[in-house]
């Protein structure tokens, strides 16, 4: 029996510094999306949440580079929609009109984004701050233009539809995407994980808080920003291209400042530094609406209170909570926590007396 | 063509190098000449660029084009000068510029709606009336703005002030529909009439809306920029604009040139919104935006650090734009775009901004 105890308390400590893992969260987070896609095929969780879920779980994966980008090199860019749309049109292109196998479209998309990144990493060195933001802005709109007329390849403005995905000629099911998409997105939060704690990272976070005093600890700044622009460039076509195979339709009209505009207001709303608050962040501009607000009648009659919505929370966030929603949620947690402290010594106080302990 | 503009980017490329090695290696101050050297190659080029171009459109075309362009050269002008106006005093890039305008804009759009079903009134009066109101309402938006939000973040750095006029862009563009209804609406241009000079022995065409556009937009910037130079305001505009503390120090009510700032850009806006409704289509949540990037292109190319260069660069955005739109109407955005991400990154500072001293 005794025996037996020890085990189970060997067990329960190693479980213990198991759940202590910084994955351990986002492993559970995605055996829970798992259970969720699950029930929804089963019909006990209903079609649109989950839909709004997966979408959320997409934009997340975008929104996860753009935070790179900007909480942790302090660049600002609006040039996201441009780089999502080219994702979606690099794998309908290649995967769906011209049927290459998967393997190859990947291996086009990822050399496109990574000789995308090194372009507007190479502006970035000349350019800075807010007029980065206007000139990457300037290059979305470029990239918009293009996919407007270059019909060859987006097929124009009536959109380039996307069906029939495979891999190596297995066709995926519509509830089989949202499996990808779920394991793609946990994923790439491992990544990001790993990019915040790695050198790379924390050279990142020295060249945000000061260029000149990275430079001289010995950072090249050449390369640390080609790697940030590189890295969110990937994660955007990464997007794009989950975007695709999960909504089989791309329109250029989707891809304008207005996305550019959200994606920021979800990092910024989130709190940019933190991916849970990131994914937080993207579930409030991008899945309450379809998931809750849909449920409610004012917002049903009046589609555009969303924005207003938005437009809200993003100023009282940057004015009042500028590490965003995550640092409000910890600020509460940490009262909660302090005042369960002070009732419980209050309590002892009552009842063993004052000197106890 | 191409292969002309081709020859002339290679040989200015070839004096630049070939100056900067051959002659200003053994000056003292080299950085002070190269960067001399770059602004008379850029003007040699660009006017070299537009020799090639005319001759080849031929100048009649090329006359008539700028003359039908008058309208949307007016509206960026008077978009740009409020973009630069709130970055001189509040060191930020105003995104919601353009959304604040359309505010206006719709609000004159219902006036004239109101006006015609229940004022008799002469159709000038009316659109001059609903001008007024145009830029009243962007004026009180402005005010608004300022007073409310810019003013109480005054912790936020110039990003986070950023963000926060593109959270104003997601507010006001939910407010619209719900204040002024989905439906777009439309503004009557001052008169349908052309102008027909002869100018030589070219016979040139000139819309009247674009003349009128073009008194009222060289009226407003003029009273703006002589305010800027000569009147009190404009000194405690300039004097925050180099230094918000030590203006307030010296005794300038920094808040009433900052309120003051936003409420004037929000009127330019409304002006050109309302200019550019009848040139564009209608009164839509979104007609602004391809002003607004336009603007904010105009003002990087013309550099943030005065109010003249930002005009600069609408004209010349303005040329491009006719000249691409000419050889090539489909593809005329994106070659107009990359041209000006060309220029700026020659000069990143824009054509007459200066580069400002970091302190570490």
């Amino acid at each position: 029996m005794q025996m037996i105890n020890i085990y189970i308390k060997a067990l329960f400590k190693k479980l213990s510094r198991f759940s202590k893992h910084p994955y351990f969260g986002f492993v559970v987070f995605g055996i829970a999306l798992v259970i969720a896609q699950l029930f929804s095929m089963g019909g006990i969780l209903s079609q649109s949440v989950m839909t709004s879920f997966v979408l959320t779980m997409i934009y997340s994966v975008v929104a996860l580079g753009f935070a790179l980008l900007l909480g942790y090199a302090g660049l600002a860019s609006l040039g996201t929609a441009g780089f999502v749309g080219l994702g979606t049109y690099l794998i309908g292109h290649f995967s769906g009109t011209l049927g290459y196998p998967l393997i190859l479209t990947l291996l086009i998309s990822l050399g496109g984004a990574v000789l995308l990144g090194v372009i507007v990493g190479f502006i970035s060195l000349r350019i800075e701050g807010m007029y980065l933001a206007i000139i990457t802005l300037g290059l979305a709109e470029i990239m918009k233009e293009v996919f407007k007329s270059f019909s060859a390849f987006t097929n124009g403005v009536n959109g380039l539809s996307f069906r029939d995905f495979n891999i190596f000629g297995i066709a995926i099911s519509a509830n089989a995407v949202n499996f990808i998409v779920i394991i793609v997105f946990i994923l790439m939060i491992v990544a990001t994980l790993n990019i915040i704690k790695s050198p790379t990272g924390r050279a990142f976070l020295a060249m945000k808080n000061s260029d000149s005093a990275a430079q001289s600890m010995g950072i090249a700044l050449l390369k640390y920003r080609l790697i940030a622009f590189i890295i969110a460039t990937l994660y955007a076509v990464i997007g794009g291209m989950l975007y695709m195979i999960n909504q089989e339709f791309s329109i250029p009209q989707k891809w304008s400042l207005d996305f550019s505009l959200n994606i920021l207001a979800a990092v910024i709303v989130g709190g940019a530094q933190s991916v849970t608050g990131i994914i937080l962040g993207t579930f409030m501009i991008f899945g309450l609406n379809s998931a809750v607000l849909q449920n409610i009648d004012f917002f049903v009659q009046n589609p555009s209170a969303t924005w207003i919505l938005n437009g809200t929370l993003i100023i009282v966030v940057i004015m009042f909570y500028p590490g965003g929603l995550i640092r409000l949620l910890k600020t509460i947690v940490y009262k909660v926590k302090g005042w369960y402290l002070q009732l419980r010594h209050l309590w002892r106080i009552y009842r063993y007396g004052q000197d106890s302990k | 063509m191409i292969n002309n503009l081709l020859i002339v980017l290679v040989i200015s490329f070839a004096i630049y190098f070939l100056i900067d090695i051959l002659f200003l290696r053994k000056k003292s101050k080299r950085f002070i000449y190269r960067a001399r050297l770059v602004n008379v190659l850029f003007v040699l080029g660009i006017l070299s660029g537009f020799y090639i171009t005319i001759t080849q459109m031929t100048l009649y075309i090329f006359l008539q084009i700028f003359l039908l362009n008058i309208a949307e050269l007016c509206v960026l002008a008077l978009a740009t000068t409020g973009i630069v106006l709130i970055f001189k005093t509040s060191v930020t890039t105003n995104f919601a510029q353009g959304t604040m305008a359309t505010f206006g804009a719709f609000f004159a759009a219902k006036l004239l709606l109101y006006l015609t079903r229940f004022v008799d009134m002469s159709m000038t009066l009316k659109l001059i009336l609903a001008l007024c109101a145009s830029a009243f309402v962007a004026f009180l938006i402005g005010l608004f703005i300022d007073v409310v939000i810019i003013r109480n973040g005054k912790n936020v750095n110039s990003i986070g002030k950023q963000m926060i006029t593109m959270g104003l862009v997601l507010l006001l563009l939910g407010l619209m529909p719900l204040v002024y209804g989905l439906i777009p609406l439309t503004v009557e241009a001052f008169s349908y009439d052309v102008k027909i000079f002869t100018l030589g022995e070219m016979t040139l065409i000139l819309p009247d809306h674009n003349y009128y556009s073009l008194i009222i937009t060289v009226a407003i910037l003029l009273v703006l920029f002589i305010s800027l130079r000569f009147t009190k305001w404009g000194l405690g505009v300039r004097a925050t604009a180099s230094n918000e503390i030590v203006a307030g120090m010296m005794g300038v009510n920094t808040r009433i040139i900052t309120a003051m700032s936003w409420g004037i850009a929000g009127a330019l806006g409304g002006v050109a919104a309302f200019l550019y409704a009848p040139v564009g289509s209608q009164v839509s949540v979104s007609y602004m935006v391809p002003v607004q990037v336009n603007a904010f292109l105009a003002s990087v190319l013309g550099g943030f650090s005065t109010f003249g260069g930002p005009l600069v660069g609408v004209v010349l955005i303005n040329l491009f734009q006719s000249m691409a739109s000419f050889f090539n109407s489909v593809w005329s955005n994106v070659i107009v775009y990359t041209l000006v991400l060309i220029l700026v990154l020659a000069k990143p500072f824009g054509l007459f901004g200066k580069r400002t001293a970091k302190k570490v």
